[in-house]
């Protein structure tokens, strides 16, 4: 079990590489669908489900989704491929990049690896983080009121960009 | 720092090299931003866990929420460049000359 978060961690990195090293959009946004789903799998290993599920609905499936249909309206007609000299040179220096700080960091405490998981931190019935998200309406109320004033700012915000129509010609895209 | 604290710490790096290294598309940019979100995020997440303190679970979903938010200026952004340039280039965006 051990080994298996590890490995869930190891492809957390490799799909940062490839939302680094991109050779075009296309490939970016798989990159960083494989580091979000690889993401809430570890989170669940670590018993957090709820901060997991809310990674994969929020992040995964509104986020995400608005980025890949704005990489439809961006991108190229013929994207590059992953074996282009260029991309494979970009590669290799993020990972050489990555090497030489753990090499010159020290590579002494590296191989302590563990796994806990959580309990319900004094509620018997639900989880941790659970019980910790609900404190959002009791201890953290101001906060959840900031925050949902700054998403309803953000829509303005957002109206005033893209508006298009009595600032200028109506464009065609 | 043990294994898993190297994981995403060297995934935030990987994606903010690949955000000072953009090479054409404003969208890539756009790209690397979200995944550091996304390894700030898992960090801000095991947090809880290694403490065993429920109440820093807040500090994931507050992150997430100012996240979407900046997710979205980032791409009205990129749609007001594509309508203005044609396309969303970086060599477009060169008011400032030098």
């Amino acid at each position: 079990m051990t080994y298996f978060v590890l490995f869930l961690g190891l492809c957390f990195v490799f799909g940062g590489l490839a939302v680094a090293s991109n050779p075009s959009p296309y490939y970016g946004v798989v990159g960083l669908v494989i580091a979000s789903v690889v993401g809430c799998g570890w989170l669940l290993s670590l018993g957090v489900s709820f901060v997991s599920l809310v990674l994969f609905m929020v992040y995964l499936g509104g986020m995400l989704v608005v980025f890949v249909y704005s990489v439809s309206l961006a991108a190229d007609p013929f994207p590059e491929a992953w074996m282009d000299w260029r991309v494979v040179g970009y590669g290799v220096g993020f990972v050489l990049v990555v090497v030489v700080g753990v090499v010159v960091g020290g590579f002494v405490e590296y191989w302590k690896l563990g796994v806990i998981t959580v309990d319900g931190g004094g509620m018997s019935s639900v989880r941790l983080d659970f019980s910790g998200v609900a404190m959002f309406y009791s201890r953290g109320a101001g906060m959840f009121l900031a925050a949902g004033w700054g998403l309803l700012l953000t829509l303005f915000v957002v109206l005033e960009l893209v508006r298009g129509l009595s600032r200028g010609a109506i464009r065609a895209v | 720092m043990s294994g898993m604290h190297l994981s995403f710490y060297s995934a935030f790096t990987l994606s903010s090299l690949g955000l000072a290294f953009h090479r054409t598309h404003l969208i890539s940019a756009l790209l690397c931003l979200e995944s550091m979100m996304l390894s700030m995020y898992i960090a801000l997440s095991a947090w809880p866990v290694e403490n065993q303190v429920a109440s820093l679970t807040l500090t994931p979903i507050l992150m997430l929420t100012f996240s979407a938010c900046e997710a979205s200026t980032g791409l009205a952004m990129l749609v007001a460049s594509t309508r203005t340039h044609g396309s969303d280039h970086l060599h477009n965006l060169n008011l400032l000359q030098c």
